[in-house]
């Protein structure tokens, strides 16, 4: 930045970014009033800020350096200050406003700049620096930044009159504050907030309560609703901020920003609270509305973790090509359509929010019925649930609130009911507890083992679940009634339980390698690496074969590199061995290496060709490295050796949809859903199969899963 | 190697999506905590070591980051810290720059990423806690994503799905986002501490990388986000930015308030695979070239912009 910039505008109005001065009728006029020296003071600009001198003489003994660091700084504003120290050159500059130069100035000033004209605003916090005063604060401000690295605390420094103005002020003290925790991150809270107060103290800015909290984790849904519940609300105004910052002040770190939502809930008891307002449901109905999921929210915080969980182990990485090209998030949405619109709105709450946030909606709703009740809203921000759940009920007795499509509300609240009642069930299965179903007839059964293979091998998949589950009540340490059972469940795509399923089995029997090695499987199509690993490490441990090249002290910290590389020499070791292969793919398959997956697969099937779930392997292998058309020929040899199963047909309409050929992949879904019609994912994949084909008369016998229908006209 | 000098502090250097050489630096005054900014759009020259500046735009506040348009090779969008958004066409007359001032955001615009997909949209990350979406044909946003509770430092476009990006907050969660939806589609509460940057992998569009003061980079699968892929941890400070690289399915670039430009393979164990010092203040922008396998940028607050090849010394002559 030279004097000839400063002057001809280059940095400072009308032409910004212009590199020649020509356009610019006092450009000539500089050139000749600064003729060469511009190079020099370029020169001297370039001295990095790190070398910038440290003590105030320096800063003063380099006046007319100082002029030069000013870039720009005077965009939009007067160039001089009454204030301005002691340059020659600008004294001397000011001298010509005589001579006519300060029209000229004032003239540029006053052209149409776009910044200004968009920008009213910014015009007013321009820093009002001069030479000398911008680099004693670009030094302290570096000295701020730079003790980050040193360790050594700022101390509160006197600094010469530096002419901020307030809008200056709230930049250095707002963005100081941000920045500072980003880089003393390492330090404490104590120790961020004395280094910003030394630097605001130094610079004279008071860091008040009217400050923007320096403190992250401000809390918009309080903010918003102290404005709200004081009836100051100014739209995009951040009129508030003092009040946050106080607000803040109470919560010392982010994690707190929960504290509001922990004590009210002390206060009154979160699910004293949700039950109260299960009571009131009845009277609620009467508000369509009054948004549900907000409602909700306080106690449902936790099963919004369960079933954002449960959106995630639907995503099983069989599926991992998705069928409907370009939208998974159309998937993601499958999974909750269910709910509508309004379990829509219930998944997308956020974890940091509380109770606060319905206050808000309900205020808001209230605000819509123009029901402007001061004093309901004064006794509801003292948060006085019980006050609130007899004002509300009286309100509703007077039938103020809205009371059309009541139904639709009802009913989407016991479909809402339903989804978390599942998700609880599959959060359950998630966390390794075995989920059972109710009403097994074959609960008292003599043999339901025996009566539970036979189902399998008929393929009757879920009749087998439920025999192998009276099996298991009945021999709870029978690990092999437990393998079956989550060898069924994986058939019957459901890992969830399979996984619940074989880690009973594998307390029963800690060293069964087909458990340990089902284990790794189902985690693997979970995509949980760490406890794939653990497992596939202890089928290697426990094998008799290949037991001495796993060392004991691995198993602590499990690496797939050390394990990968130890099932590599156990296949070399016997490479005859096809359930070393068979790990091996399922390795690969975790570190997405899926070429070598495949051969290490087909390697396995040249020994085990007769392996239907090895094909089936194979296949979804196949499909994830996008090889959709080699992947139906494996799943159709996995079929060919069984034909009831259930998880390679629907494998076959996910490879054909991602080929785009739905109509193909409607006929496999049915098929699998003929065979296992509580598939919930195949059911969802079938939805969007049909969407995508156009096959919208079909998506209502879809949503009722009326079978019937749905195989008459997509036979196979 | 070639080398920048910036008046002021570097804040975010980006390759243009149309032309190999090119690169635009965003610049802001006194670490952008007080001060103007400036943008500097940088031409590397074929045969010398010298970078050449094409043309620069000042701005009244410090400059945070730019955006090239994918649409268009001369336009670029530049984020302010007086909550505005410039467009700038480096084929017009300085008369006639910036082209629009998009002013909504009540507080510093951090962040923004142009959409490579549909080309004609570009996000907006906020210190007022909101993203936002614009087009440039239109002269207010499209919309506003409010849910975060504290400063948005960074958005990203998934490099698959046109509709679909994610967030990275102060508020320590990443947000999944589909435009077509009300709200976030999933909320990933990532870190212990605040999240700077966040970035899709190029080749498998369901993994998301994010940056956190909490020194690591972790890696998600957005079907399981219970357990991050993986932790990439070797920075001495705060993780200001990543980047996936266009080339390499496994490689991630990452720059740090320890004033190291780092090289990652997440998919191995010893991850960390290059690590750059060449920087002697916080190195706070750094990119990849989707047009030159293994040309990386990098600028920092020591008022530099180096421009090297992967491997290279970026020091070097």
């Amino acid at each position: 930045m030279s004097m000839r910039e400063l002057v001809t505008g280059g940095a400072a109005c009308a032409v910004p970014g212009s590199s020649s001065s020509s356009s610019n009728p006092l450009g000539a006029l500089a050139n000749a009033l600064i003729g060469s020296s511009s190079k020099t003071q370029e020169r001297l600009r370039e001295i990095p800020n790190a070398a910038a001198p440290t003590s105030d003489t320096q800063f003063y003994s380099q006046v007319d350096d100082s002029v030069a660091a000013l870039p720009g700084s005077e965009l939009d504003r007067p160039f001089l200050h009454s204030n301005a120290q002691g340059s020659d050159f600008i004294r001397g500059l000011r001298s010509f406003d005589d001579n006519g130069l300060a029209d000229a100035w004032e003239e540029i000033q006053r052209q149409p700049h776009l910044d200004h004209l968009y920008d009213p605003a910014a015009a007013p916090i321009q820093p009002t620096l001069d030479g000398p005063p911008q680099r004693v604060l670009s030094s302290f401000l570096h000295s701020f930044v730079d003790s980050s690295r040193s360790g050594i605390p700022l101390h509160p420094t006197p600094l010469p009159l530096l002419g901020l103005s307030q809008g200056d002020k709230q930049c250095i003290r707002d963005r100081s504050s941000i920045m500072a925790r980003h880089f003393f991150a390492d330090k404490s809270e104590d120790f961020i907030n004395a280094q910003v107060n030394a630097l605001l103290s130094s610079l004279e800015i008071e860091n008040d309560v009217r400050a923007r909290g320096p403190v992250p984790g401000r809390f918009r849904e309080l903010e918003d609703y102290w404005n709200e519940s004081q009836g100051i609300l100014k739209p995009g105004a951040r009129s508030a901020d003092g009040w946050v910052t106080e607000f803040s002040q109470y919560t010392a770190q982010h994690g707190d920003t929960n504290a509001w939502v922990r004590s009210f809930e002390q206060q009154h008891g979160a699910s004293s609270w949700a039950s109260e307002f299960e009571q009131e449901q009845a009277q609620l109905t009467s508000i369509d509305h009054l948004n549900g999921g907000d409602v909700a929210n306080l106690a449902a915080i936790e099963q919004t973790r369960m079933l954002a969980h449960t959106l995630s182990q639907n995503d099983d990485p069989k599926f991992q090509v998705k069928p409907a090209s370009g939208s998974w998030a159309t998937e993601y949405q499958q999974q909750y359509n269910g709910g509508g619109t309004w379990a829509d709105e219930f998944v997308h709450n956020e974890v940091f929010r509380g109770p606060d946030q319905w206050v808000n909606e309900f205020a808001t709703e209230r605000e819509r019925h123009e029901q402007a009740d001061d004093q309901w809203v004064n006794e509801f921000s003292k948060l006085h649930v019980d006050d609130w759940v007899e004002e509300f009920g009286h309100q509703v007795g007077e039938g103020i609130l809205g009371d059309t499509s009541s139904d639709n509300w009802a009913n989407a609240y016991d479909e809402f009911l339903n989804e978390q009642v599942a998700a609880k069930q599959r959060s359950d299965a998630s966390s390794g507890v075995y989920v059972f179903s109710d009403m097994n007839p074959y609960v008292g059964h003599p043999n339901p083992l025996k009566e539970g293979q036979e189902l399998f091998r008929k393929g009757l998949l879920s009749e087998a679940v439920l025999a192998l589950e009276a099996e298991v009540m009945k021999n709870p340490e029978n690990a092999e009634g437990w393998r079956l059972l989550g060898i069924t469940h994986a058939e019957n795509d459901d890992d969830q339980q399979a996984i619940a399923a074989m880690m009973r089995a594998q307390e029963a029997d800690p060293t069964n390698l087909e458990v340990l090695l089902a284990l790794g499987v189902s985690h693997t199509n979970e995509l949980e690496q760490a406890a794939a690993l653990k497992y596939l490490y202890g089928w290697l441990q426990h094998h008799p074969k290949y037991g001495t090249l796993a060392p004991p002290e691995l198993g602590d910290s499990l690496y797939y590199a050390d394990v990968a590389r130890l099932f590599n020499e156990a296949a070399q070791m016997s490479p005859e061995d096809a359930d070393v292969h068979i790990v091996l793919g399922v390795l690969y398959n975790l570190s997405r290496e899926y070429d070598k997956a495949i051969a290490s697969f087909k390697t396995a099937l040249k020994l085990k060709p007769n392996d239907y779930s090895l094909w089936n392997k194979l296949g979804a292998t196949q499909a994830n490295s996008v090889q959709s058309a080699d992947a139906i020929l494996a799943y159709q040899q996995a079929l060919d050796l069984k034909p009831n199963y259930v998880r390679a047909w629907a494998n076959m309409g996910i490879s054909y949809a991602n080929q785009g050929l739905y109509e193909q992949s409607i006929r496999y879904y049915v098929r699998a859903l003929a065979m296992n019609p509580k598939a919930d994912n195949a059911w969802q994949y079938l939805r969007i199969s049909l969407s995508c084909a156009s096959r919208n008369d079909m998506l209502e016998p879809c949503d009722s899963r009326n079978l019937e229908l749905l195989q008459k006209e997509f036979p196979l | 190697m070639p080398v920048f000098k910036t008046p002021f502090n570097g804040y975010s250097v980006r390759f243009s999506p149309f032309y190999e050489s090119r690169l635009a630096v965003a610049t802001a005054q006194n670490f952008g905590i007080l001060g103007n900014g400036r943008v500097h759009v940088i031409d590397l020259s074929p045969t010398s070591p010298i970078i050449n500046e094409l043309i620069a735009f000042d701005t009244a506040d410090g400059v945070y980051d730019v955006a090239w348009s994918e649409s268009h090779d001369s336009v670029l969008v530049a984020a302010i810290a007086d909550g505005s958004i410039k467009v700038y066409d480096t084929a017009l007359p300085p008369h006639s720059n910036p082209l629009r001032s998009l002013k909504e955001h009540a507080r510093e615009v951090h962040g923004l990423d142009y959409n490579p997909t549909r080309r004609d949209s570009f996000l907006s990350a906020s210190w007022d806690d909101s993203v936002k979406l614009w087009t440039l044909d239109r002269p207010a946003s499209l919309r506003t994503f409010r849910e975060h509770a504290y400063c948005v430092y960074s958005v990203a476009w998934n490099p698959k799905h046109a509709d679909v990006f994610a967030s990275a907050s102060g508020d320590c969660t990443v947000r999944i986002w589909d435009v077509r939806e009300p709200g976030s589609t999933m909320i990933i509460p990532g870190h212990e501490n605040e999240i700077l940057s966040c970035d899709w992998n190029k080749y498998d569009d369901c993994l998301i990388a994010s940056a956190s003061v909490d020194k690591s980079i972790k890696i998600w699968d957005v079907r399981n986000y219970r357990m991050p892929v993986s932790v990439l941890n070797g920075h001495g400070y705060a993780v200001r930015k990543i980047k996936f690289s266009p080339h390499r399915r496994n490689l991630i670039v990452s720059c740090s308030y320890d004033m190291t430009v780092c090289l990652w393979d997440f998919m191995v164990e010893d991850a960390l695979v290059g690590r750059y010092d060449h920087h002697t203040e916080f190195a706070v922008g750094v990119d990849l070239s989707v047009l030159v396998d293994g040309l990386m940028a990098s600028t920092g607050w020591d008022e530099l912009v180096y421009v090297w090849q992967q491997g290279m010394d970026p020091k070097a002559a």
